[in-house]
């Protein structure tokens, strides 16, 4: 029988009792996605950096208090977008955070992905620049879900916001946008 | 899922995100203990705790003209002086903060418990993050008392204790209808709240002055204005 590799549930529940190797197994299957997600909210990849790395200590911290049965990826990026935030506000780059979208995918020789496709460079900057432009909690929830593929419930657990809010706030968020883009 | 979703997910997979570095050796490093465990379970907690980074950026900027006010509430005669240090901040931030603009009706249709009240009505009235409602006296721009109320956490006391005592704030216990109650003395103030998972998160004081905290009856109440502990303590035993 092949063997699987063990869950995040195992693994974190082994994390739970002490295990440090069940944790650093969980660090590195979940850096990619804590890193990504801490950089869209602080815009900086030193920030991120911090964040993501002082988001797993204090998750390992924590896992005492972590719910069996629980997921583990919403649970660790709630605790890394926290982080995020207070690197963000302590910045006071509030206002001036601004994502960049590469250039480079769409121009060179290589096939571009489908999705980088259906956007050209002209409208993609002026999507980006709209996005940029939104109030930071539309934008985090438009980050959490579009850019992170994060489903509407793990956007609530990660920006410790009830559900209902996301939707509102994804809602008005696309609104904006879309009289921006689109008109 | 609309068109221009599908513009935004082909827009993250374009974002120019740095590389992601190699976190694992940094973060076993720094984790030389062993995770805290609990026996409790599912652990309802509100903690505060102080760190200095915060405040500048959520404090209220023009309550600086340096007058005193004078507040009415509960036969209680408190005289509000602001102190509050210059930064850089503008009067939106408060709002931003606090969350959506209600009526004290739809306040109190909206919440999921029945109000504490002060026999003075708010001049606002706010729903945010949580569930938390918020009272504002004053304005937005001279702030006198902000009271918030917050469903489904409770405090934590060990974990209150040991953070602020950390942090080099002075805690004073009280009392307020025989609850046990948290007089956070030092500035600037974070507060940092606790969820049913565990995980903490940040609620900035939004005034950057002490703070009363206590819980009853499943929620948590929060007190800020430039208050005496007694001053504090008159208002919260007039919310009923």
């Amino acid at each position: 029988m092949e063997d699987r590799p063990p869950t995040d549930a195992a693994l974190a529940e082994r994390a739970r009792q002490g295990d440090e190797r069940a944790f650093e197994e969980l660090v590195r299957m979940h850096s990619g996605i804590a890193f990504r997600t801490a950089y869209l909210l602080t815009g900086s990849a030193a920030d991120a950096e911090d964040a993501a790395q002082a988001g797993f200590v204090k998750a390992w911290g924590a896992l005492g208090r972590f719910r069996k049965g629980a997921e583990f990826r919403p649970w660790l990026l709630r605790i890394v977008a926290n982080e995020a935030h207070n690197r963000r506000r302590s910045a006071q780059r509030r206002d001036s955070l601004a994502l960049r979208a590469a250039v480079a995918d769409v121009s060179g020789d290589a096939v571009p992905s489908p999705e980088a496709a259906a956007l050209d460079q002209d409208s993609r900057r002026m999507l980006l620049g709209a996005v940029n432009r939104l109030d930071e909690r539309d934008r985090d929830v438009l980050a959490c879900r579009y850019f992170l593929d994060l489903s509407e419930r793990e956007t609530a657990e990660v920006l410790g916001v009830r559900h209902g809010t996301v939707k509102s706030r994804t809602a008005r968020a696309l609104e904006r946008l879309r009289a921006e883009v689109e008109e | 899922m609309t068109g221009l979703e599908q513009r935004l997910v082909a827009l993250g997979s374009a974002l120019d995100v740095p590389e992601t570095p190699n976190l694992a050796p940094a973060v076993l490093a720094r984790i030389g203990a062993r995770p805290a465990r609990r026996t409790r379970g599912v652990v309802l907690a509100f903690a505060v705790v102080v760190v200095a980074s915060l405040l500048a950026a959520l404090a209220i900027p023009d309550a600086r003209s340096a007058l005193a006010r004078f507040l009415h509430i509960g036969g209680a005669r408190i005289e509000l002086v602001d102190r509050l240090p210059a930064v850089p901040t503008t009067p939106p931030e408060l709002e931003l903060t606090l969350g959506q603009r209600v009526t004290l009706d739809e306040a109190r249709a909206q919440s999921s418990f029945p109000l504490l009240e002060l026999d003075e009505r708010p001049d606002a009235v706010y729903v945010g993050e949580r569930g938390t409602i918020w009272f504002l006296y004053g304005t937005r721009d001279a702030v006198r008392l902000l009271v918030a109320q917050t469903p489904r956490v409770a405090i934590d006391e060990p974990f209150v204790l040991k953070k602020l005592v950390q942090a080099g704030t002075t805690v004073e216990p009280a009392t307020v209808r025989g609850k046990p109650a948290y007089f956070l003395i030092g500035e600037p103030h974070v507060v940092l709240l606790l969820d049913e998972n565990g995980l903490t998160y940040e609620e900035s004081a939004r005034l950057a002055q002490d703070v009363l905290v206590w819980e009853e009856d499943g929620r948590t109440v929060r007190l800020e204005g430039d208050l005496t502990r007694a001053e504090a303590l008159d208002i919260a035993r007039s919310l009923r």
